[in-house]
């Protein structure tokens, strides 16, 4: 496994001064180049849960365990490049192992290289993920973490940038964990969704994806949905 | 400008407002014998150490108090204190305790700027982005990087600030320090032409060093500031 995650439990001081129990008893790991989707209704704690996974938050009883000198290639929901360089810079920054000829050839990949020097301010939304995405790469992740990546975009653009993020697993094989409140964008990008229940956030159900990514058809994906929804309501059910 | 000073000078006594000329004529005098250079030197070199040991320990600790609680429990009370001791009481003190010597001097201005500086370090260090400190820390930045491509780019515009605020009030106070126990700078200079009552002398010390710090305003601090601003 490349990735094990095994969270006990993770506390927030409510306003009363109790604590709140927001993440319980939430197990689940991910195999070399497997992709895996985290899917859940916004403020369910997705967000809490992939900051627990990144390692920004260590407040918690549990463990995430990575193979040693793993890297973390993160892309936030917030594109969160450095407004003060240019997008190549940005990657150079977080990759300064990186030659500039592999910078060059990712931007190009992303068809970034129109906007190689410009500030991400003068950024589109669209134009922004795809150099956080990029950037995320560039260090050559063992992981790569993906925070809501289509979220806010319009169809047309989250539509682009999903085929895009599908291409780019099948092609890097690179272990990859999404976290959307999206179940279609789970099942076009994932090979194992985990369905979240709220309060605490644990995992309701678990769902293979066994048709591959490039093969997935709009009645193939309809059919899955269908089956979440099924699995989702037994979850209730029991 | 200097419309106004003639006239102002042809109506006044020559002794108390000396019209441009003939401080044109006493800054050429000074300025051949070698005391203009000198002096003005010796104040740069005041100014220069005085401002750049302020604004180091100014934003460090600035900096400091605005990301640690701790520290700003401590050093508050410390900054309060020293914002509003009179600049005179920390140059007679230092002089008292130090000597009168280079490194009181020195000390003293700092320690005039130092609370100025500290103040915005801290304003600037408590609006840093946490979006952005979380992405440095999820990519492992190394400290340098950072300091250097997180931290200080976001600090700029304080650290802009306290060193245009800075630069004012710490030559201010280095002519005061000069005048109260060193034997040369234009603070000095201008301690001799007061108990002479040479206005001449005083203007022909006081106009080269306002121009330069002029020129030190728009030549340095000005475009500085428009690179530090270009990505807006």
């Amino acid at each position: 496994m490349l990735l094990d995650v095994d969270i006990a439990s993770k506390e927030f001081p409510g306003a009363d001064g109790r604590k709140t129990q927001v993440i319980g008893d939430l197990r689940f790991a991910l195999a070399r180049g497997e992709a895996g989707a985290l899917v859940g209704p916004s403020g369910c704690g997705k967000t809490t849960l992939l900051r627990i996974i990144a390692g920004l938050d260590q407040d918690f009883s549990g463990r995430v365990s990575l193979p040693q000198g793993s890297r973390l290639g993160m892309a936030f929901q917030e594109p969160r490049l450095l407004p003060w360089r240019s997008v190549f810079d940005n990657l150079k920054i977080a990759a300064p192992l990186a030659s500039a000829a592999e910078i060059e050839a990712l931007l190009k990949d992303f068809d970034l290289a129109a906007h190689r020097d410009e500030f991400p301010g003068r950024l589109s939304l669209g134009l922004a993920r795809r150099a956080a995405l990029a950037r995320a790469l560039a260090i050559r992740p063992t992981l790569l973490l993906l925070d809501e990546p289509l979220v806010s975009l319009d169809a047309a653009l989250a539509l682009e940038l999903r085929e895009r993020i599908a291409r780019l697993i099948d092609e890097t094989h690179v272990t990859t964990l999404i976290v959307t409140h999206d179940l279609n964008e789970a099942i076009a990008l994932a090979d194992r969704i985990f369905i979240l229940a709220p309060r605490p956030t644990r995992i309701a159900a678990t769902l293979h994806i066994e048709t591959p990514r490039a093969k997935m058809t709009q009645a193939r994906a309809r059919d899955y949905e269908q089956e979440a929804r099924a699995t989702i309501s037994r979850a209730r059910g029991s | 400008m200097l419309g106004l000073w003639q006239a102002a000078a042809l109506v006044s006594s020559p002794r108390l407002l000396p019209g441009p000329s003939p401080v044109l004529a006493a800054i050429f005098e000074e300025a051949r014998s070698g005391a203009l250079f000198t002096n003005l030197s010796a104040t740069l070199a005041r100014v220069a150490a005085s401002f750049a040991l302020a604004m180091t320990f100014g934003s460090a600790l600035g900096y400091l108090m605005g990301r640690r609680r701790l520290a700003d429990k401590i050093l508050d009370p410390w900054l309060v204190a020293l914002l509003n001791l009179p600049a005179l009481v920390v140059i007679v003190l230092a002089y008292l305790w130090a000597g009168l010597n280079e490194v009181a001097a020195i000390g003293a201005v700092a320690l005039n700027k130092l609370p100025g500086a500290m103040v915005l370090a801290r304003e600037g260090a408590r609006a840093q982005d946490p979006l952005l400190d979380e992405m440095a820390q999820a990519f492992r930045f190394p400290l340098s990087t950072r300091l250097r491509h997180v931290v200080l780019p976001q600090l700029a515009p304080y650290l802009a600030a306290a060193t245009r605020s800075g630069l004012s009030l710490v030559w201010k106070i280095v002519l005061i320090v000069e005048l109260l126990g060193r034997p040369n700078g234009i603070g000095f200079k201008i301690y001799t032409a007061f108990q002479l009552f040479d206005v001449r002398l005083l203007l022909a010390y006081a106009l080269p060093f306002v121009a330069i710090m002029l020129c030190v305003e728009t030549f340095l601090v000005q475009p500085f500031e428009r690179r530090l601003a270009r990505w807006r």
